[in-house]
């Protein structure tokens, strides 16, 4: 009798066991589980530890340390990030502004500022009504003010530090972090400003094509007529206001705000695609502020008192200098904000 | 003269947390910031296994490579410091360390980052051995007093070693001998892997 009960009680504890274990050997068994399994077959292989380590998904991984992903033994996406960013970023990216530098450079060398063919008339047009200036300046203010602190954030350790020194670089480099992350928000919102006032003269329309095949006759010289806006100045809008601006934000948001507790990861690519939408941007933005100051003569005047000459509308918004002065004469119901104005405030003799 | 190099033995940790609270207490870091932490892996299966890490003092650290302002030097002995006064925050080294263990204590709002502060292997910083500033900012520099990081010291079974890259291998080859298991060197491919970079090291150094 008690010998019979022993071999029962063993029979089921053996099939017990057999139950417990035949989860560890399913194929879809955890990490966790794999280990557990494997201490048995191979007493002291900690393959799947290890192995756990670099995955870095292991539910059973704990910490008493509070904090963002304390529990992480080590990340190896931070190599790669470093490698993206000092590499392909840094290089890539600071030989792109030498380039785009040294065309804008040549350009005004090889060709100088586009000047007016004819006389200007001395009667001036409202292009920028004071809300377009207001909305135009605080970008541009910021953006300008970003390009620089961001500049000597990434590139600032290879060309102004070894100018300036250890500590004064130290000094202008908590400046720029403080005014990067300060005046970055001010911007997205000038972005959002910005599309609202002028998308609506950013409509793609088929003379655009015409100008883009020429290229505004930039290089040739040729009269090519446009809207209030050129195609140069449409691509500007959308791929650079709009989009990289979006885009910058975006990012820098995620970068800006570390006390949301976001991963590094996610930093890590925020971070890449901040810095290689804002080299673009500035690409873009040097060309755009060359041709609105030294590269068009008359073109800074129009942003900054907000009237262009006649002749100047003509000869670079012929399309725009047309409805202008049409509506103009026909004299009310002007539904292009510039026009009306013009019209309230008169021709400027 | 040394390369210094942490280890610690999976085989023996038993998550004490000993070597957070000596460090916290040696080096008097303020709360938020942890310069050293033990993490435990399949907590509560078998085959569990528990890890202290800190920053490994690297010898290719991407640390160095990726901030922006260079304020990390590496000693003679490969200790990887920084230099707080030339540190802005930036936390590029948090995203760049693979072992998480540059800390930021946090300065303003929006989880603004204040000074990065992280383990120095008990060596201080910049300043004066053993001057007040010295203490204030970096913590208690032991190394110039010859003795070796207080995590290491404090250990109570000896997972955690701290010291002569040489010699602390040497212990553990021992070990994995006697026990026949566990050889696995955690972190050291990650840390030690590479050439070293950033350290002048003197003429006849060993590793």
């Amino acid at each position: 009798m008690q010998v019979g009960m022993r071999q029962w009680l063993c029979a089921g504890l053996a099939a017990l066991a057999f139950v417990f274990t035949m989860p560890a050997f399913a194929a879809d068994a955890s990490s966790g589980q794999d280990q557990a399994a494997r201490q048995q077959s191979q007493p002291g292989n900690n393959a799947p530890v290890w192995r756990d380590v670099r995955s870095g998904d292991n539910k059973y991984q704990t910490t008493q340390v509070r904090g963002v992903e304390s529990s992480v033994l080590m990340q190896p996406e931070g190599e790669t990030w470093r490698q993206v960013r000092n590499n392909l970023v840094t290089i890539y990216g600071g030989w792109l502004l030498v380039a785009i530098m040294a065309i804008i450079g040549g350009f005004y060398y090889w060709k100088g500022p586009i000047k007016l063919h004819e006389k200007p008339t001395g009667r001036q047009l409202l292009r920028f009504g004071s809300w377009d200036r207001m909305v135009h300046w605080g970008a541009a203010i910021s953006f300008i003010l970003l390009s620089v602190t961001g500049t000597i954030i990434l590139f600032g350790k290879h060309i102004v530090l070894p100018v300036v020194g250890f500590t004064l670089f130290s000094w202008l480099a908590t400046l720029s972090k403080y005014i990067h992350n300060f005046v970055g928000p001010v911007f997205a919102f000038c972005v959002v400003l910005m599309f609202v006032t002028f998308v609506k003269d950013n409509f793609p329309k088929a003379h655009d094509l015409k100008w883009l095949a020429k290229f505004g006759g930039l290089v040739s010289g040729e009269h090519v007529p446009s809207g209030r806006f050129n195609a140069g100045e449409k691509v500007w809008f959308w791929l650079g206001v709009t989009l990289l601006g979006l885009v910058v934000s975006v990012t820098g948001f995620i970068l800006n705000f570390p006390n949301f507790e976001q991963g590094r990861e996610l930093m890590q690519i925020a971070n890449v695609i901040h810095a290689i939408s804002a080299v673009l941007f500035l690409t873009m933005g040097l060309s755009h502020i060359y041709l609105g100051t030294v590269g068009v003569e008359g073109a800074y005047d129009a942003m900054r008192t907000g009237y262009v000459d006649e002749t100047w509308a003509k000869e670079h918004h012929e399309y725009w200098y047309r409805d202008a002065v049409a509506q103009q004469k026909s004299g009310g119901g002007a539904t292009n904000p510039a026009a009306a104005s013009s019209m309230k405030e008169g021709w400027k003799q | 003269m040394a390369r210094m190099k942490f280890l610690c033995d999976a085989e023996r940790c038993i998550e004490c947390n000993g070597c957070v609270t000596a460090c916290k207490n040696e080096h008097e870091v303020p709360w938020g910031v942890n310069r050293r932490r033990v993490v435990t892996l399949n907590d509560g299966l078998p085959g569990e296994k528990s890890i202290s890490v800190a920053c490994m003092h690297c010898s290719d650290a991407p640390c160095m490579a990726v901030c922006p302002v260079d304020c990390f030097y590496k000693t003679s002995e490969g200790v990887v410091l920084h230099d707080k006064d030339l540190c802005i925050g930036c936390g590029y080294c948090f995203y760049a360390c693979p072992f998480g263990a540059p800390q930021f204590p946090q300065d303003g709002a929006f989880g603004m980052r204040g000074k990065m502060d992280k383990c120095t292997f008990c060596a201080g910083g910049p300043e004066a051995d053993n001057s007040p500033e010295e203490f204030k900012k970096y913590g208690r520099n032991r190394l110039s007093e010859g003795k070796l990081p207080a995590c290491a010291e404090m250990c109570s079974t000896k997972a955690l070693l701290g010291g002569d890259a040489d010699v602390v291998a040497d212990i553990y080859r021992n070990r994995v001998l006697k026990r026949g298991k566990g050889a696995e060197v955690w972190g050291w491919g990650t840390a030690y892997g590479k050439p070293e970079k950033g350290a002048t090291p003197p003429a006849g150094a060993k590793s």
